[in-house]
């Protein structure tokens, strides 16, 4: 048997969107079949598949995952692997904390300082530890070579220990009901607004109260997805620095010798995407978790994992990242989804986010190359 | 009666066993020229399924008088076998398709954590405990199953080293294209390195948990020993016997990191970190001196082998 794969001469019409298509019918097919042979209700997932695409509770994933997608992005594009999404997010939550309820925390001390400095604040330092996280894989990288790979997933698991270690000494709460973890950060300080639950009896209108709902209560991440979106178009279309990631990424020797110094631009580019993946983990806690439970390699979504396979899956195309951010979330969505119905538990997750992403991996070429076999 | 120092022999030889298995396999599967993100959901993968032979061959086998070693033998063969073919076609289609290595390893990793929970939780849930199904405490067993896995690290240096195979395995990880223009059938040659080197994850992973732990749980799968085998074998650049005292060592810290944490009043997260740091602290040790040269990785690694025609 002989298979020819082809590069197209000529782009194929609509064909981003059709192998897109196909390649996640065809990963939807694999997931099908895998839980079909455990003995799942295959027209009940099918079911919950379809309506956790449109479910309103898609967005906080998708934005989160698109967020950090863009920072991974950055590193991406300059060829600097940085795995460490996961630990940049969750050491960037801890100066969250220290701020909120040891330093300016209203209900032990009479702090005058206003809450949205206060809310700066901790992006800010959070940012910048994230940044500081990632640099440590930079820097090895940048002055000693050594492979940003192994040495950004390590960085994790120490993220995780860390922070852990964190959470039950230092950080331990003392209105916990007995759980290990911090103390809630104060009210002031959450970024979310809590729109009045309304019944109306139409279906429609109550879905799209729903919608209305998740916006306005993730609206800190809406809105910083947006900012840091516009960011990147930028910073690629229009900075020196920009264009230096881009030629990085296809050509660093060409960089060294039109004299920029290759060593701290990698230290700057991985520090840059750490401050991004930094700021989504602050945000999260101020947003999302409001305090930061032990264990906390058994709480992830696994959002720094999630989020590089949203970049590698838009070709490291920033215009694409929201159609990946939207189906890695969608596909999230629908293993929680089929764990609530009853019809399976983590692994749903698990699996429904691997054989669709293996499905789409595998035949996303087809946009690119025509394959003949005789 | 097995005194202290012989029990921590014997544990440290089931993590030495498991840890250098892990990282051998690995090593093999990369040297080849396909990059390995999957690694740490195959070893869970392993474990689970390791389980689920074990129990199944101990509850139909050993009515019929077949031994309880040999039931907990074949399940770490067969789960070997599994994992062999999940390597052959991560090979065929990472050689054969124009497709990033790195997206379908860190999907196949996702899928290998959820099959492993299909596999192992059942088990888990009927048994409770899977000590019965685990290889026997025997200071044979253990001292068995060290040797095997040393002579497997040996064989496998021989064979990359002094064998046609090995050269064209090497080959096909520095430049698959100029091996190719050689006459080596660059699909061929990764499917062995490929099925081998999964082969002895798998092998790897049930000895983690039919030997090491004895013991099975669904939150094995946060753990990252298979990461950590990942960073192990890249510290020892990818070299079947300079893995040797790297998995000796590093195992030693996985398997003592308790008396660690209570001998120096440890906090027990920050004893957690310890195999972690030093892992790192390897690497930059050696990324400092001129080790660092011989340790480089293959040249051809993780990039898309883009080929017109193929025959299959």
């Amino acid at each position: 048997m002989k298979i020819t794969i082809l590069k197209r001469k000529k782009e194929l019409k609509y064909g981003a969107v059709i192998a897109s298509l196909l390649s996640i019918l065809f990963g939807i097919t694999i997931y099908l079949v895998i839980i079909g042979l455990f003995g799942v209700n295959l027209v009940e997932a099918i079911n919950i598949l379809g309506k956790s695409f449109i479910s309103p509770t898609i967005m906080k994933d998708f934005l989160i995952i698109y967020v950090m997608g863009c920072g991974l992005l950055l590193s991406f594009k300059a060829s600097l692997w940085n795995i460490g999404g996961e630990g940049q997010f969750y050491i960037a939550m801890i100066p969250g904390i220290v701020i909120t309820l040891l330093l300016f925390n209203p209900e032990t001390s009479s702090t005058t300082v206003p809450a949205f400095i206060v809310v700066l604040l901790v992006i800010i330092t959070g940012s910048v530890v994230g940044a500081v996280w990632a640099a440590v894989a930079g820097t090895l990288k940048a002055f000693m070579n050594i492979d940003e790979v192994p040495v950004t997933l390590i960085l994790n698991y120490i993220a995780y220990y860390l922070v852990n270690h964190l959470v039950s000494g230092p950080l331990k709460g003392k209105k916990t009901y007995g759980y290990l973890r911090t103390d809630e950060i104060p009210g002031i300080y959450r970024l979310n607004i809590i729109l009045p639950i309304t019944r109306t009896g139409n279906q429609f209108e109550e879905a799209v109260y729903s919608f209305l709902t998740q916006v306005s209560y993730y609206i800190a991440l809406l809105v910083t997805a947006i900012a840091i979106s516009v960011f990147t178009w930028w910073l690629f279309k229009y900075t020196k620095l920009g264009l230096y990631i881009k030629i990085m990424g296809s050509n660093p020797e060409y960089l060294y010798a039109t004299g920029v110094n290759t060593k701290m631009l990698t230290l700057l580019i991985m520090a840059l995407s750490g401050s991004i993946i930094g700021l989504s983990g602050s945000l999260y806690l101020l947003v999302e978790w409001g305090r930061i439970p032990y264990g906390i390699q058994s709480h992830t979504p696994g959002y720094g994992y999630l989020a590089i396979l949203a970049s590698w899956l838009s070709m490291l195309d920033h215009r694409l990242l929201p159609v990946s951010a939207y189906l890695v979330a969608g596909l999230r969505n629908t293993g929680l989804s089929i764990k609530i119905a009853g019809l399976g538990d983590t692994e749903q997750t698990l699996i429904i986010l691997g054989s669709v992403l293996l499905g789409y991996s595998i035949t996303r070429f087809i946009a690119d190359y025509e394959v003949k076999i005789r | 009666m097995i005194d202290f120092y012989g029990e921590a022999l014997m544990r440290m030889s089931a993590a030495f066993a498991t840890i250098y298995l892990v990282a051998l396999g690995h090593s093999l599967f990369e040297l080849s020229g396909v990059l390995d993100l999957s690694i740490d959901g195959v070893f869970f993968l392993s474990t689970g399924l390791a389980v689920l032979f074990s129990a199944q061959l101990h509850t139909s086998l050993t009515t019929l008088g077949v031994d309880p070693l040999i039931c907990t033998t074949l399940a770490s063969v067969l789960t070997g076998l599994v994992t062999a073919l999940i390597g052959l076609f991560l090979a065929f289609i990472l050689t054969v398709l124009p497709i990033s290595h790195g997206a379908v390893g860190l999907s196949l990793m996702f899928l290998g954590y959820g099959l492993g929970i299909y596999a192992g939780y059942p088990v888990r849930l009927k048994y409770g405990s899977i000590a019965q199904f685990a290889y026997p405490e025997n200071i044979v067993v253990y001292s068995l199953t060290l040797l095997v896995s040393l002579a497997l690290g040996l064989t496998t240096y021989r064979m990359l080293y002094s064998t046609a195979i090995g050269a064209m395995i090497r080959a096909c990880g520095e430049d698959p294209h100029a091996a190719s223009a050689l006459g080596v059938v660059v699909y061929r040659t990764r499917l062995i390195a490929c099925g081998l080197g999964y082969f002895m994850v798998g092998v790897g992973g049930s000895i983690f948990t039919l030997l090491w732990l004895r013991y099975w749980d669904i939150r094995s799968y946060v753990l990252g020993y298979g990461w950590f085998a990942y960073t192990i074998a890249l510290a020892a650049g990818r070299h079947p016997l300079i893995l040797i005292p790297f998995a000796g060592v590093f195992g030693a810290l996985l398997e003592f990191n308790i008396s660690i944490q209570a001998t120096y009043g440890l906090p027990v997260d920050l004893a957690g970190m310890i195999p972690f740091i030093a892992a790192i602290a390897l690497m930059t040790l050696y990324g400092s001196t001129k080790l660092k040269r011989l340790f480089e990785p293959p040249r051809g690694l993780g990039k898309i082998y883009y080929k017109e025609e193929r025959t299959i």
